[in-house]
């Protein structure tokens, strides 16, 4: 009687797997031959013939070594949330800021939104653009297979950046403040703290997620209209 | 005879809907397909552990070291909650085709 095992081990010697993971794949697949083979000598073959009709399952060994790594292989998840969340999130981040910076080299200074001691200021050209933004991050995140709580949270990157850098360089800087003995108004800096949380993050935040919105609607439409596919 | 082009979008429905009836390993799970399709579907050894390890990892079935009445130790696939899950929207799809594939043929004959 043919030993399967130590045939397929040595047809399947490249098997780059966890050695306990390859033990397992090797025992399986020497088990469906020695099915495959029992089988044809049921049905009256000669052995050799059986042996012949069941190592053609395998067909190419190699071909079938590498189907194999690739369909056990264990996407990282560390690899999987850099391209659905950090990439296009940074991308989304440095565009903004880019664009920022555009504009206001070309001049255009932001405005204030209302007269008087509440004034808050908003950069309207720039509100203008962040949906194209958005949408480009939530794009680019889908694309990636990144599911839809994914790409919104990638198309409002740039707002949670900022919300972050603030919550860090207020105490930072209040810290600082109390050091050099200065008098720290509270109130006025809990003032700035919500109007500029107002202008340059949540309104921010609110353009780039239509942006996002919008360009999950289209692929998720995109995606429903190309279904059912085959093959 | 039904081109492989075709047979490799419906072997998950296959595998999947096969493994609802309760859990199989791999040699049987391909004996099964191929009587209950009449032969039209065949699953070597090639198509089908690549296909079932991607299944797994995907979390839609479950395999599982088992020893048989005659000693011989097999591994078992079932169907996890979420393959069940997948099953019938999967089925859905596949349905959905074969409506439009027929009312298609139907214009073309007419």
């Amino acid at each position: 009687m043919r030993d399967w095992r130590a045939f397929v081990e040595q047809r399947l010697a490249g098997l780059a797997l966890e050695p306990k993971e390859r033990a397992e794949v090797i025992a399986e697949v020497a088990e469906h031959l020695e099915d495959t083979c029992d089988e044809m000598l049921r049905q009256g073959m000669t052995e050799e013939e059986a042996v012949r009709r069941a190592l053609s399952q395998a067909g190419n060994w190699r071909s079938l070594q590498h189907k194999i790594v690739s369909a056990k292989r264990k996407e990282e998840v560390m690899e999987k949330r850099i391209r659905q969340l950090w990439i296009p999130g940074f991308l989304t981040l440095i565009l903004s800021m880019l664009f920022l910076t555009a504009l206001y080299r070309l001049g255009l200074r932001a405005r204030l939104f209302w007269s008087g001691p509440n004034a808050i200021l908003l950069y309207a050209p720039w509100l203008a653009g962040l949906p194209l933004i958005g949408a480009l991050g939530a794009y680019v995140s889908s694309g990636a297979g990144g599911s839809r709580r994914t790409a919104l949270f990638v198309s409002i990157f740039p707002s949670l950046a900022l919300t972050f850098a603030f919550l860090f360089m207020f105490p930072f800087s209040l810290a600082i403040e109390l050091i050099v003995g200065r008098p720290v108004d509270f109130s006025g800096v809990a003032t700035v703290l919500l109007k500029d949380g107002i202008g340059w993050i949540l309104v921010p935040a609110a353009a780039l997620l239509v942006g996002g919105l919008l360009a999950h609607l289209l692929i998720s439409a995109r995606a429903s209209s190309r279904r059912p596919a085959i093959g | 005879m039904i081109a492989p082009g075709i047979k490799r979008g419906t072997a998950e429905l296959a595998v999947l809907s096969v493994l609802e009836d309760g859990p199989l390993h791999g040699y049987e799970m391909a004996r099964r397909i191929e009587e209950q399709t009449h032969g039209s579907l065949r699953f070597t050894l090639a198509s089908l552990y690549p296909l079932l390890y991607r299944l797994e990892k995907r979390g839609w079935v479950r395999g599982a070291w088992e020893t048989s009445g005659g000693g011989r130790r097999r591994r078992c696939y079932r169907l996890t909650a979420e393959g069940k899950k997948k099953l019938a929207p999967i089925r859905r799809e596949w349905a959905e085709l074969f409506k439009a594939l027929r009312r298609l043929t139907k214009v073309a004959r007419a």
